[in-house]
């Protein structure tokens, strides 16, 4: 590889690119400046959080979730992959991975952490999941049946986890409030109520 | 290709960094990802995988994940001659996340078979699944073959993709007692 650092190797590209008229600095300033200061209503944590709370209050859109889940958020997310929902059980869990690269539901949940990127993650929870689900603090019992969906196309995946036991007549938003990140991967569970609201 | 980031089922890596949250680590890494858009409008998700995999595996395993996009973003501008001044190619066509399914050769239940037809060429079988059994989950999705796309930079047909589910014990041994399922195409299958 060359001496130079990856800084300067971005900026030699950035460079070309603008002298040709391909790119606009300013423009990219902007853009990630943008980003920087939060998503609004696009993909994020946030977003997966309000899709699963509605699909634990409204069983019409938990029906069109699981059946079609790009046609089930289209006016408000429209989906540039396929995407699919996986119905966590008492008896089934799911955890979502991709060993190839690092495809994940962005189109919901935005920018995947950087241990689902790992080579630790990517190379061990298809082989040894349970494993790996205790290094996140989960603990699945010996009568659940786990499912690891390696993301190998274009498909992506998003996990339905389970509903909190104590949360009946929960509005949305409080729901919501105790959806993690993990919980919609697979690598742990939403949270109890009173353990994540203010 | 079998390259370094078919890493699905190795051994050795170590604990997972279970803390490790940050998306980006170093400013440069924001506008890696922020150049690509331009050069990844005129080409496929694929064929920036695929370049990526061409990394010399050494280099693979000891560079950050932005510097694999990095290495991609390099080689991919001077590719569609954007560092000498050329036009921007023409924009690439994408799939629709719907696209229609047309005929399937298999249905969920058909026990199937993954083809061993690995080249130096760009493929999403993972090393770990081939040759193994499983059965039919569901029809997933149509999506163009990604070999393809990766090989010519632009998408083609959509063809059948099926969630295949396969015994972890067969794919690792005893004591794995958990399920794996995995997306195939259906011309990595072949009917067992």
């Amino acid at each position: 590889m060359t001496g130079l650092t990856p800084e300067q190797r971005t900026e030699i590209v950035e460079r070309h690119l603008r002298d040709h008229g391909h790119v606009d600095s300013e423009r990219v300033d902007a853009v990630l400046a943008a980003a920087e200061h939060g998503a609004g209503d696009g993909p994020s944590p946030a977003l997966g959080a309000r899709i699963v709370a509605r699909a634990w209050s409204d069983p019409d859109f938990r029906r069109r979730l699981l059946a079609d889940a790009v046609a089930a958020v289209a006016d408000d997310h429209p989906q540039s992959v396929p995407l699919r929902v996986l119905e966590d059980t008492p008896e089934v869990h799911h955890v979502v991975v991709c060993t190839l690269c690092s495809c994940y539901p962005g189109g919901i949940l935005g920018d995947p952490p950087a241990w689902y990127k790992s080579f630790e993650y990517r190379s061990r929870v298809v082989r040894e999941p349970r494993a790996v689900l205790a290094e996140f603090g989960m603990v699945l019992g010996d009568d659940v049946e786990l499912r690891v969906h390696d993301s190998t196309a274009e498909q992506r995946y998003l996990v339905l986890p389970l509903r909190p036991a104590g949360t009946d007549g929960f509005t949305e938003d409080r729901l919501a409030a105790l959806v993690t990140r993990n919980s919609m991967i697979g690598t742990g569970r939403p949270l109890a109520p009173g353990d994540g609201e203010a | 290709m079998d390259g370094a980031h078919d890493m699905g089922g190795m051994h050795g890596f170590g604990p997972v960094p279970v803390g490790a949250e940050a998306v980006f680590h170093e400013p440069w890494e924001r506008r890696v990802r922020a150049l690509l858009g331009p050069v990844m409008g005129s080409t496929t998700i694929d064929r920036f995988r695929s370049t990526i995999e061409q990394m010399p595996p050494a280099d693979y395993l000891a560079s950050s994940y932005f510097e694999r996009w990095l290495w991609a973003l390099e080689r991919l501008t001077e590719e569609q001659g954007l560092l000498e001044g050329a036009e921007r190619p023409p924009a690439v066509v994408r799939p629709s996340a719907s696209a229609p399914l047309g005929h399937t050769r298999f249905r969920p239940g058909d026990r199937v078979r993954v083809r061993n037809a690995v080249t130096p060429g760009h493929t999403r079988v993972p090393r770990y699944l081939r040759l193994h059994q499983g059965d039919v989950e569901r029809v997933a999705c149509a999506w163009p073959d990604p070999g393809e796309s990766a090989a010519t930079g632009i998408y083609g047909r959509p063809e059948p993709v099926y969630t295949v589910r396969f015994a972890g014990d067969d794919l690792f041994g005893p004591g794995a007692d958990h399920v794996l399922l995995a997306d195939l195409g259906e011309r990595d299958l072949e009917a067992a």
